[in-house]
């Protein structure tokens, strides 16, 4: 993988931050966009923009044609079973919405128990307390160990028949932990239960096979994966989408209509109520095109040796905790860590002041932090375009900041 | 470069002197800012409707503890109807931070708390 070459397709990367070059080290919340996925938004609004589906002229089968191609290649990406299992929403959010509302409040009723990880983003957690309290189901949570790992025999005791969904990340979002999906999902169906992955931290690192992990619901969003904001996709097996009602309405969504009452449309359609984001869509498929040209190997290989660099170099700063496995192998391309004398925030804008963009905060996990004791922690986490010193000047700016602060 | 952390400001970081916990404290509060899980508490001792003296306490960034610090300095010796009408406006002409979206919430978050708490105070 030639990160030098990868660099120069990536526009915003020429930018200075005050005097510095931007070193963009916040892509667990944003990556950045190569100019091939910019080129085919643009080329869709100069050259083919019409609304899709039963428009009979030209452009709207041109436009219908490529938005059901990014469906097609998005399906080939993840080892979908069929393109109808990929709906397109507007990011990963509304996806686990969907997986919560259409699935959950047609299929849990009082007793039953959703079961989930105390590390859980916000968006994999909030939908589900909603539909516990629309449906009496009940909320569980799988206790994880110091560095967000899951033991097997804890989770297969909390495994009762009554659990009737469990909710994973593939990838937290603050250790980075990525978990063994392929076998919580044969655990969980060994009970009955349905897995609903957040793809979000794992679909743009590392390689997806939905059909091997096996889960039955797996939600990304494209802006995280060099692809457009305002775009993401539930992927849902086959045979539960009958069996989900719709939590949108309208047109595009239908087969018929009377005045009285409606039927819906065969999936993906019966989900994707309204005009589409169909430039969004077609963006994300231009970055699925660019990750697989580099192949979603060398992506993991590549954040795997970052991992192992960071680690070892902020473990030899003093007064740095880092949290999550310490093992490069077993996270995803993050790293996050904190001090017990710098608040979170003030090592974030002195690395600011030297063009190092990180986030800071509990990162929507809020109940995890509570639960670790820390109030917020700094994140690191890199992608193609970052390298060795991209990483250098991470951990010179920590120092200063400590320096500086404590 | 680095505006925010110019000596006075590094002085007050450094040595809040209204950090800390006020024993004959009647008012009390504590707020935590969703957006980066900073938690201040805030203590106060009011007598006949006047801010006597006041502490806040908990964990935070260095706008937050800035913040908290001149917004007390500036309550003390006010009265409750005075604290309730500062603004978020005036507390960062107060300040001169000069400071960025993200960061004007931490700044706010010692504001709110006062105000909630004398809200809670008063509906006693």
């Amino acid at each position: 993988m030639n990160v030098k070459e990868i660099k120069k397709d990536f526009p915003i990367l020429k930018k200075k931050i005050g005097a510095n070059d931007l070193v963009y080290l916040d892509n667990a919340a944003t990556s950045q966009k190569p100019v091939q996925v910019i080129e085919a938004i643009k080329d869709f609004y100069e050259n083919h923009n019409a609304n899709v589906h039963r428009g009979i002229h030209t452009l709207s089968e041109e436009a219908s044609d490529m938005y059901e191609d990014a469906r097609a290649v998005v399906a080939a990406f993840l080892g979908a079973a069929h393109p109808e299992e990929i709906v397109f929403t507007r990011g990963a959010t509304e996806s686990l919405n969907m997986a919560a509302f259409s699935w959950g409040n047609k299929n849990l009723k009082k007793g039953d128990k959703i079961l989930l990880t105390v590390f859980e983003h916000h968006s994999n957690l909030v939908p589900w307390q909603i539909v516990a309290k629309n449906t009496g189901a009940e909320l569980m949570y799988i206790k994880t160990g110091a560095q967000g790992e899951i033991d097997m025999a804890e989770y297969e005791k909390n495994l009762s028949p009554e659990v009737k969904i469990v909710c994973i990340a593939h990838a937290s979002n603050v250790f980075g932990t990525v978990l063994d999906i392929k076998e919580m999902t044969r655990k969980a169906h060994a009970v009955g239960a349905v897995v609903c992955v957040d793809g979000a931290q794992s679909a743009p690192h590392i390689p997806v096979n939905v059909q091997s992990l096996g889960c039955d619901f797996y939600a990304f969003s494209a802006h995280k994966m060099l692809g457009p904001m305002g775009v993401g996709v539930l992927y849902t097996k086959k045979n539960l989408m009958e069996n989900m009602i719709p939590c949108q309405f309208g047109g595009g969504m239908i087969s018929e209509v009377s005045h009285k009452s409606a039927e819906w449309a065969s999936p993906p359609e019966k989900f994707e109520a309204g005009t589409p984001d169909v430039a969004g869509a077609i963006g994300l498929s231009a970055a699925v095109k660019y990750l697989e040209k580099i192949g979603m190997e060398e992506v993991r290989k590549h954040e795997v040796e970052l991992n192992k660099y960071t680690i070892e170099k902020l473990q030899s700063v003093e007064g740095i905790k880092i949290i999550g496995p310490k093992d490069p192998v077993k996270r995803t391309g993050l790293v996050s860590f904190y001090s017990e004398k710098v608040h979170a925030h003030d090592i974030a804008s002195v690395l600011n002041s030297s063009g190092v963009a990180v986030r800071s905060g509990h990162h929507c996990a809020m109940p995890l932090h509570t639960e670790l004791g820390i109030a917020a922690t700094v994140r690191a986490s890199y992608y193609i375009y970052n390298d060795h010193s991209d990483i250098d000047k991470l951990v010179e700016g920590v120092k200063k900041a400590l320096k500086m602060l404590s | 470069m680095l505006d925010l952390y110019r000596e006075e400001i590094m002085d007050i970081y450094k040595n809040p002197s209204r950090k800390g916990r006020l024993s004959d404290a009647n008012v009390t509060t504590a707020k935590k800012n969703p957006m980066c899980g900073d938690d201040i508490s805030v203590q106060m001792k009011v007598e006949k409707g006047v801010i006597k003296d006041a502490k806040f306490d908990g964990s935070a960034c260095l706008v937050s503890i800035v913040a908290s610090e001149v917004l007390l300095d500036f309550l003390v010796g006010k009265s409750l109807k005075e604290a309730k009408s500062v603004t978020k406006e005036k507390l960062l002409d107060m300040l001169k931070l000069n400071l960025t979206t993200t960061r004007v919430g931490c700044a706010t978050l010692a504001l709110t708390a006062i105000q909630k708490a004398i809200e809670e105070h008063e509906e006693k």
